[in-house]
């Protein structure tokens, strides 16, 4: 706990760190309590469709076969939307809530998967060696060659796009990188004295593992993942926005899809998920970056 | 005018600003380079002599900053000089050479190159007039098949090699004068005689004055002229370098001789180590470890006083207070 | 050094065989096989069966799995890399008409990234902790966070549909230096190079900081060098070391990275375009195709990331 207060305070001091664990919180709070207090987000109303945030106003223009001619309408944006609505009329407020949802759990999860994934395969290849070290590694690398983007696109092709299975494919394609981390930190350890004291004392292998190695890549494990995140999230965005991600709910990716094509008519939808993306990678672009020098032992 | 100072070093203060707080690395310091002589600073580890050497041409790093005094070369105070102005004797009127060979010189460049730039940097010749002249210099400096060598990286060079090589490219301009430090500290120690002979052969040849920056009293009594001893920034005691050696007056430095391996037995150690120069004792700071320490120690800061003909010393065991 | 490449090409050609056997096997388990589907749909209507048989074995996918396997690379090693049902023609046909257009962006791309990245990074580095550096590290950080392709689509939105500044065709009956292309290219490029500088620029700081602080650097100063020559010849050129293994690494991953989704975005027919096409029409032997070869332009680079640092560190070349 003393070490943890330790590093508290040296990260406290990098604002843009900070600044990344504020908005991490913040969409945290958003997507677990928000979907109490917004509307529906796959409320079809096409009476309120295209409706600018507060403040905006647009033209529509809608074929009347009364008059035969064009109507042009002005159009205001109202509290009762406050960030607009989209070509459906679903309210994009309720949308980019269940998408921060979406985000964050495609985020952790994914990463979740993909970090034991690759401390298993680290660790175990570095801790036998020789043949499996080989196999192992040999198998690293053709996960890292393969066209990630296109790897994902096709696993989600083929087997359906549901969430489950996104947040799967991206967490059986994304672990090389922690493999790895934690092959050559595992590499570097286990010829140090407290491991060769542990095997001189009879432990056994599983016990040298959980109780001394992996323990002491901990502070890398835990930057890689936090940098790892966005990764995870800006895939499944990447998916959705190419049509692959899940019809079935809202997600900063699907919103953005949908978004691209009614540029013209309302500019918002496409703007919107899209600084929520940001922020979100950025903040754990700031917050990873934080924690590695908070953990650098060369800081100070 | 034999015995006329080419350069002047004047209560300069060197500090450097740390987040822990403000390190006075060189406290006061003054002394005289005289032509044609040897001057060895000595000291620990620690004391200072390095960042002494640095700031004459101005090449301390962030967080250092020089921060009082003067450093008189000829009419010019170094520390008052434009950039421009300093460059152009950097290399070329006062050359400097490192303690590690290994890392001074850049992997990337041939050592022939290296050299040549120092040339072109100040004399207006040509590439190829430049590239003849390195090869003389390494020929000079005792490096066997210099036509070739010119061309070879420093990475092909045995330790030894490279500093022979630096020193060529330190004599590159013929230098008024020459700031060695600690040259042979990273050499094996029968390169390091060889270098010494190097250096003193070198001086006459060019009539330069040599700043030596050693720990080790050994090469202080084979090339020396003066020596001015150093500890925790300061100057404790300076003259030549038979009244310092055989006649030592300062409780420091009669330590440092002790701590020579002799005859006699096993070499005593000074007591105590070097003090932390954030928060640097009140009064001589060398009190703590002083055998003498009087009262007068902990309270007030001794001035030089002069024993006799040139020969300084910095304690109140000596002079008036 | 002969052995050592030896070396690398034979685990380059082992990993591309592993790529392409996880590719084929993936494709071959789906629960949606593309062959199944894309049969399927032809035969729409009428005596399904008879027709998704005849085709099958004229293409030989009802022939059991292995046999498949081997025949595929049977021929891969003959040099023919399979028909695309999509478009019906041979697979290398496609890839040679599309490659061009993939080629040209990521040249662009780099170069802007390359120039830009290398002259901020320069920048930071030696302003470093003033205002300037932490402006161009907040820049870095923005443009690394920044997803490309929803730059791409602010970027269509602000130029192109508000400003109408810039068209975003691409024509590909003329020529591909013509101006009117190289135009609708600067908003593709600017999405494609905004990350690619971001990166640079830190990775070029960072670089220019450690050999900053080396000794050989201390010792170009006291030779009397000008500051400029210091940082442009002693500093530059050992940061450029690293950075230009980095350059290589990222050429050979971003053709079904960042310009992959670039391509979409823009509609301009490279690779990625025409592979994502390709997924979607059930066009298998393309998507194969593909994946290989972008495993095996990875591959290459890392490869001749290797060999250029041999190459420029004379430590390593005169090994």
């Amino acid at each position: 706990m003393k070490l943890a207060a330790y590093y508290w305070e040296r990260i406290k001091r990098q604002r843009p760190a900070m600044f990344g664990l504020g908005f991490i919180i913040f969409l945290i709070i958003l997507a677990t309590l928000g979907t109490y207090f917004t509307k529906s987000p796959t409320k079809v109303n096409f009476d309120e469709k295209n409706l600018p945030p507060p403040g905006y106003t647009v033209e529509h223009s809608m074929y009347s076969a009364q008059n035969e001619s064009f109507i042009t309408t002005l159009q205001e944006g109202t509290w009762e939307h406050p960030l607009g609505t989209d070509s459906m009329g679903r309210d994009m407020l309720a949308q980019l809530v269940s998408g921060a949802r979406v985000s964050l759990l495609v985020g952790l999860l994914a990463t979740g998967i993909a970090i034991i994934i690759g401390a298993v395969i680290g660790v175990t290849s570095a801790y036998f060696g020789g043949a499996m070290d080989d196999i192992l590694m040999r198998t690293t690398d053709v996960m890292m060659t393969f066209p990630f983007l296109l790897l994902l696109i096709l696993i989600v092709y083929l087997f359906g796009a549901s969430l489950t299975l996104i947040i799967l494919a991206i967490g059986l394609t994304g672990w090389t990188g922690t493999a790895r981390l934690v092959r050559s930190e595992t590499l570097s350890l286990r010829t140090r004295e407290f491991i060769m004291a542990s095997k001189a004392l009879g432990a056994g292998d599983l016990r040298i593992i959980f109780r001394h190695l992996l323990p002491n890549t901990l502070s890398s494990i835990i930057v890689l993942a936090t940098l790892s995140i966005p990764g995870a999230i800006l895939a499944e965005a990447v998916l959705s926005f190419i049509g692959l991600g899940d019809p079935t709910v809202a997600s900063w990716g699907n919103i953005l899809n949908a978004g691209q094509g009614s540029l013209e008519t309302a500019w918002w939808v496409a703007v919107e998920p899209g600084v929520m993306l940001f922020l979100t990678v950025l903040s754990f672009n700031f917050l990873g970056d934080g924690l590695r020098e908070a953990f650098d032992p060369k800081g100070e | 005018m034999e015995n006329s100072a080419v350069l002047s070093v004047d209560h300069l203060q060197t500090c450097f600003f740390t987040k822990k707080g403000k390190v006075m690395a060189v406290d006061d310091v003054s002394f005289d380079l005289l032509k044609g002589e040897i001057l060895c600073i000595v000291g620990e580890s620690g004391s200072g002599k390095t960042v002494t050497a640095l700031s004459i041409l101005r090449l301390i790093d962030h967080p250092g900053r020089i921060t009082g005094g003067k450093i008189m070369f000829g009419k010019k105070n170094l520390l008052e000089l434009t950039i421009r102005e300093l460059q152009d004797i950097r290399g070329n009127r006062i050359s400097m050479i490192f303690q590690d060979p290994h890392s001074s010189l850049n992997p990337v460049f041939t050592t022939g190159d290296q050299i040549s730039e120092a040339i072109t940097a100040h004399r207006s010749v040509s590439r190829k007039e430049a590239d003849a002249r390195a090869i003389e210099l390494l020929e000079l400096v005792g490096i066997p098949i210099p036509e070739e060598r010119f061309h070879e990286y420093p990475h092909q060079f045995s330790g030894g090699m490279k500093q022979r090589a630096t020193i060529a490219m330190a004599l590159a301009c013929a230098p008024d004068i020459l700031i060695a430090d600690e040259p042979t500290t990273a050499l094996d120690l029968t390169i390091q005689a060889q270098m010494l002979d190097l250096f003193s052969e070198l001086r006459k040849k060019f009539n330069m004055s040599i700043i030596y920056i050693t720990h080790d009293l050994g090469v202080v009594s084979e090339i020396a002229d003066h020596v001015a001893v150093m500890y925790a920034g300061r100057i404790m005691e300076k003259g030549c370098r038979d009244d310092i050696l055989k006649n030592p007056k300062h409780p420091y430095t009669k330590g440092l001789i002790d701590c020579l391996p002799s005859e006699k037995g096993k070499p005593a150690s000074i007591p105590g180590t070097i003090p932390n120069l954030i928060n640097p004792p009140e009064g001589c700071i060398f009190h703590p470890r002083c055998r003498f320490a009087m009262e007068i120690c902990r309270l007030r800061r001794p001035m030089p006083s002069k024993t006799n003909n040139e020969h300084y010393v910095s304690c109140f065991l000596y002079g008036d207070i | 050094m002969r052995s050592y490449i030896a070396k690398r090409l034979l685990h380059t050609a082992l990993i591309s065989w592993g790529v392409m056997t996880t590719a084929f096997i993936l494709m071959r388990i789906g629960p949606n096989s593309p062959a199944d589907k894309y049969l399927a749909g032809l035969g729409a209507g009428h005596n399904v069966t008879q027709v998704v048989a005849a085709i099958e074995s004229r293409y030989g996918v009802d022939k059991p799995l292995y046999e498949q396997y081997f025949s595929y690379i049977t021929s891969l090693l003959q040099g023919d890399w399979g028909w695309s049902f999509g478009t019906s023609m041979p697979v290398m046909e496609l890839i040679k008409t599309h490659w061009i257009y993939s080629f040209q962006l990521i040249l662009l791309s780099t170069i802007f990234a390359v120039v830009l990245g290398i002259a901020l990074g320069i920048f930071a580095a030696v302003r470093k902790n003033t205002a300037a550096d932490h402006a161009v590290a907040f820049f870095s950080f923005a443009g690394i966070s920044i997803p490309n392709f929803w730059l791409g689509i602010m970027l269509i939105l602000i130029f192109s549909v508000k400003l109408g500044w810039f068209k975003t065709y691409y024509d590909t009956s003329l020529p591909m230096f013509s101006l009117e292309n190289l135009h609708a290219l600067v908003l593709p490029v600017f999405t494609l190079g905004t990350g690619m500088v971001a990166g640079y620029s830190r990775y070029v700081r960072s670089a220019m900081l450690d050999n900053l602080g080396k000794d050989f650097v201390r010792t170009a100063r006291a030779k009397g060098l000008p500051e400029s020559i210091v940082i442009r010849k002693h500093v530059f050129r050992n940061a450029m070391l690293p950075v230009i293994t980095i350059i290589m690494l990222d050429m050979g991953s971003i053709v079904f990275g960042g310009a992959y989704i670039t391509e979409v975005i823009f509609g301009i027919p490279g690779l990625g375009w025409m592979s994502l096409k390709a997924v979607f029409a059930d066009d298998y032997a393309v998507v194969l195709a593909v994946t290989l070869i972008g495993a095996i332009i990875t591959l290459l680079f890392n490869l001749l990331a290797d060999i250029a640092y041999m190459y420029l560190d004379p430590r390593i070349r005169y090994e």
